[in-house]
Formats: structure tokens, sequence, C-alpha cells
């Protein structure tokens, strides 16, 4: 019948020796280079304690139905204004001309989350006014839950210019995130739920644009238009309103954080034990040689049953 | 006799690859000299970086020579502790080098890398060689 392995365990072997030997002298460096050499290797490739990390999320927004227009009807400057603040429309006095508005947000795959915003505007124009330049600010509030949660009131601010006077202006973009810095991983961030137009304020200098947009630039959590292709169309009929139609739609945004305290350990951790198994194996098979071939001078002592007569 | 049998030959290969890459440095140390300057740099500086990186290779060689000395003569070469520290010295000695030759590291690391792997064994060598013609004792 044929020969084959039924059974094999392995048996322990013991080394022992004095403190005061080579082989004591041996064991240190050997565990100095087992445990240090990984963690040097792991720091010195890169990348070992994570500095910022970055997940996805689509926010939560919602138009706060505050806005701010302001149209140049004319090449030497003149211009007509609207918003949706009582103080600015009182000191607008002859410039301020009230459109027809119309909004609507929209949620498309019905996930509770807000997709769009479609904002149509009419504004009335005299026979000899010409439409050159729109300027238009929208406010939202805009929120975000995963990690920490972000409570703010942001801004889309659209502009659009043209040497030849205008009849509809079409603008399609995306609301999206801007950080300057990363925001943290967990914790309640809103110290920019303030309103960036202060509607209560009865000077004029609350809405002027210049301050508004620096003000708003101060942060370093904002939200932009992204709009590259708006579409100007021209030719006026006498008699008929000026078009705007702003599609405003908020995308699923890549998010950059502060990984915190464990999620770095952790990444550090499997980058260390990663690199140390290699050592280990390594070493072990060092000192296998070096003790049973007795490089060292020690005493082996077996486990094992001495054979009885 | 395993020990021996492998001990040996380990030993000899890593001195012998330690000294291919000192002997490669050697040849090709401009871009080291280039790592150890700042970005704006006077010839006479490139001149004194290059002598003190010439100097540190040449005393490697020479502690090279001591130490293959006591071996090829026979004083250490079946000697444990000694053929056992060597081997690590002058295999670390190898990686480290290469580091300093493709990763092109700062010229005061070489002295460290000296200090360790070149100057350790060769100073266990030369006690090993006093204590074989000097004191009369066996090898081994």
């Amino acid at each position: 019948m044929a020969f084959y392995e039924v059974y094999s365990h392995p048996v322990l072997i013991r080394y022992k020796a004095s403190v005061c030997t080579s082989a004591t002298v041996f064991l240190v460096v050997v565990v100095c280079l087992t445990y240090i050499s990984p963690l040097l290797v792991a720091f010195r490739s890169q990348g070992f304690w994570i500095q910022r990390n970055t997940y996805e999320e689509q926010a939560v927004v919602r138009f706060q139905y505050e806005t701010l227009l302001v149209v140049a009807t004319g090449a030497n400057g003149d211009h007509v204004a609207w918003s949706t603040f009582p103080h600015l429309n009182n000191m607008l006095g002859e410039k301020l001309r009230i459109p027809a508005v119309s909004v609507r947000e929209e949620d498309q795959n019905q996930d509770g989350k807000l997709d769009r915003l479609i904002f149509q505007m009419q504004l009335p124009l005299k026979d000899e006014e010409n439409v050159y330049s729109v300027q238009l600010l929208l406010i939202f509030s805009y929120q975000l839950f995963t990690k920490s949660t972000v409570v703010m009131q942001s801004l889309a601010y659209m502009q659009h210019s043209s040497p030849v006077p205008g009849a509809k202006l079409f603008i399609s973009g995306d609301l999206r995130l801007q950080q300057r810095t990363p925001l943290p991983h967990r914790g309640l961030f809103n110290i920019y739920n303030v309103s960036v137009i202060d509607g209560s304020s009865p000077f004029a200098s609350a809405y002027d644009l210049d301050n508004i947009v620096r003000r708003y630039q101060e942060r370093n959590l904002t939200t932009v238009l992204s709009c590259p292709i708006p579409v100007w169309t021209t030719g006026r009929a006498a008699r008929s309103p000026f078009q705007l139609i702003a599609e405003i739609h908020y995308p699923v945004e890549v998010i950059s954080y502060y990984p915190g305290f464990w999620e770095t350990i952790k990444f550090a951790w499997i980058q260390y034990v990663s690199i140390l198994l290699i050592f280990l194996w390594v070493f072990e098979r060092i000192q296998t040689f070096v003790f049973q071939n007795q490089v060292l001078t020690t005493v082996p002592i077996t486990t094992g049953k001495p054979h009885q007569q | 006799m395993s020990v021996i049998s492998s001990l040996v030959p380990a030993r000899f290969l890593t001195i012998i690859a330690h000294l291919v890459i000192v002997i490669t440095i050697f040849w090709t140390r401009e871009y080291n000299v280039k790592a150890c300057l700042p970005l704006e740099f006077t010839q006479e500086q490139y001149n004194s970086e290059d002598l003190k990186l010439v100097v540190a290779l040449s005393v490697t060689l020479g502690l090279f020579a001591i130490e293959l000395a006591g071996f090829f003569s026979g004083v250490s070469m079946f000697n444990g502790s000694q053929g056992l520290l060597s081997t690590g010295a002058h295999a670390s000695g190898s990686v480290a080098l290469v580091f300093f030759l493709f990763e092109q590291w700062d010229c005061a690391v070489y002295w460290w890398i000296l200090a360790f792997c070149s100057a350790l064994p060769a100073l266990m060598e030369i006690l090993l060689l006093i204590a074989v013609f000097g004191l009369s004792k066996k090898p081994l």
C-alpha cells in the first residue's frame, strides 16, 4: 500500500541564554529592526497620516425666495432694478421695475432632496429701453448632513452683458460648492448661517453688489453658479418684456474633509502591519538560522518526551 | 558544518555587494553632491562638497580593505559573531546606499551609513586581528 503523511505537528525548541551574552545583543538588534523598520518604510514612502479625504453627497438646497436684479437699459449707465427687500425697493424710486416671476423647485428622482430650480422672469420695458446687461443674485439655504452638519446661506450670482441689446437670457448651470479648507468630520458647522444680504438694513451700502460679493467671498465655504454657456437672444419685439430663464441644478458634490482620529489611525495601522508581516517573516528565518546552527551560543531546550528504555 | 557553508558565502556576497555600490557612487557622485547643495551654488561650494564625499568614499574603501584582509587571511572567516555582524552591517549598508543613490539623499546621511555599516565591522575586524596576531589567541 502507498506510504503517505497522516498527520504532522510542530515541535517547540526554546533557546535560553543569560542576559549578558551576544545572543541578547543580537535579540535587541533584531527586535528593533523588526518593529521600527516598517514604520520608517511606511513613513518615508509618503501618505502615512492621511491629511484629507473626500466623500460624495448631494446637499439639501432650498431657494430662499430672496432675489436682487439689476438690468442695464442703456449704454450710458441707465439701469433698472428690483429685489425682494422692501428697504431697497423704497430706495430705488424711479429705477424700480417690477417683473413677473415664477419659481419652481423640482425633485426629479424622488429621493426627498430637490434637484433643480427653474426661475422664470419677465421684465416689462419701455419701447426705447434696451437690455445690455443683467446681474442676478439668488439666495439659497445649503445643508449637508453626512459627515459634519453644515447649515449655511449661500449665493448664486449670475451676470451677462452684451454689446447688442437682448430679448432673452437663458442660463442653465450647476450650483457648485467651493471649499478653501476641508470641512471637519463631525459636529455642527453653522458659522455661515447668516443672511448674505441683510434685508432689514435701511442703508444703501448693505445692497451694494461690491460689498455683498466682497463679504461673501471672505467665507471659506461658498457656492457658485457654474454656467459655461449662457444663451443671449437678441431682437426684442416692441412692447414685449425681457425674459430671463434660469435653470439651476443641485448636483452631487465631492466634498473634502479632515479625517478624524480613528480613521487616520486605521489607515496608518493598515500600512504598518502590512509591511511588518514581511519583516517578521524575514527576521524569523534569520533568527531560526542563527539559533538552530548555534552561530551565537545558547542552550536549546526541546519540549518532548525523551525515549524511555 | 551547515553554518559555515551558509554564513561564509553570505558574508562574502554582502561585502562585495556593498563594495560594488560604493564604487558606483564614486563614479556617479555628481547628482548626490548636487543634492547636498542649495539651488544656487558656486563652484567653490560644489568643489568642497565633492571633496568631502570623495574623502568619505575613500575612507569606506580603506575600511573594506581592512575587513577583506581579515576575512581572506582566515582570522575571522570562521568566527560566528563576526560573520553575523559583518553580514548584517554590509547588507543594511547596501540597502541604505541604494536608497542614497536613487533617492539622492543628503550627503550628511553618508557619514551615518559609513559609521554603522562600514566602520563597525572594520573595528571588530581590527580587534580580532590584534587578538590573533598581537595576543596570539586562536582564530575562531
